[in-house]
């Protein structure tokens, strides 16, 4: 009688082990799902970078803000 | 095509260092590295001149020529820029340099280096073109907002020059034929493999 209880007692903190472990296991995946959506908006403003043929273009441009610099330059 | 080109007429440069502030306020560069610098020649003697020195943007690159990563590219206005993400911080970009332009951060231990940093012509490099992440690892991008470099622009003596090279080469020779002959277009035949002849 007394090994049955013992058994049972023996049982039951196992149980309880694992229902801890059980919690701990949702919370953290409920909190790396959380976490995703995070990482995610935190990645989301790194735009692509240029290709090969973007990185190479010209962009100086004349504009006037350029010619008032050539013309003051004159002076 | 216009090909960007620096001119620094020592003739006209008083040493104030507004250039080297300048291109460190607008492209938040960080301690210890000087994407401009001034340089003086026979300090304190007479023929003094001084030098505002950068990245020349060369025709061809010698930087370029030895990345064994091939970090470095040259766009169709011929401004000399580098990929971070490739960079591995090696530094025989600046054992190639004859301007000693390339700039290391020094982080790390162990002598590591860090990306290499260099002057962009304010052209930023291969992110998109004036965003955040552009702006953080390389700078401003004032060519594609249709401006020309800050270290030029902000010169009160004028004698930094930046722009389309045909336009400055007629600008000081303009001044050569008022003024006389001066002390050359330093740097020119080096990093353009041609002279300004007035």
């Amino acid at each position: 009688m007394q090994d049955g209880n013992k058994a049972a007692g023996e049982k039951n903190r196992v149980a309880e082990r694992r229902g801890f472990l059980r919690t701990l296991g949702l919370a953290g995946g409920a909190a790396a799902a959380a976490a995703a959506p995070a990482v995610a908006q935190a990645q989301a403003p790194r735009l692509r970078k240029e290709t090969d043929a973007e990185k190479v273009a010209a962009r100086y441009r004349e504009t006037d803000h350029v010619k008032a610099f050539y013309r003051t330059n004159r002076y | 095509m216009a090909r960007m080109k620096f001119l620094c007429d020592s003739d006209r440069c008083i040493e104030c260092n507004a250039c080297v502030t300048a291109c460190k306020n607008e492209n938040e560069v960080p301690w210890g590295i000087n994407r401009r610098r001034v340089i003086t020649l026979n300090d304190g003697k007479p023929g003094e001149r001084s030098i505002s020195m950068a990245c020349m943007h060369c025709t061809d690159a010698p930087c370029a020529a030895v990345c064994p990563v091939s970090c470095f590219y040259t766009t169709a206005d011929a401004i000399v820029l580098h990929d971070k993400d490739l960079c591995i911080g090696c530094g025989y970009c600046f054992y190639a340099c004859p301007f000693g332009a390339p700039q290391f951060p020094k982080v790390g231990n162990f002598g590591g280096r860090g990306k290499m940093d260099k002057c962009t012509y304010c052209a930023a490099g291969p992110e998109q073109d004036n965003s955040a992440a552009e702006y953080a690892q390389y700078g401003a991008n004032r060519i594609a907002e249709g401006k020309l470099p800050l270290c030029a622009e902000m010169c009160s003596t004028k004698a930094l020059l930046a722009g389309d090279g045909d336009i400055i080469a007629s600008i000081y020779k303009e001044r050569v034929q008022t003024r006389g002959y001066g002390a050359g277009a330093w740097g020119w035949r080096t990093a353009y493999r041609e002279t300004v002849d007035a």
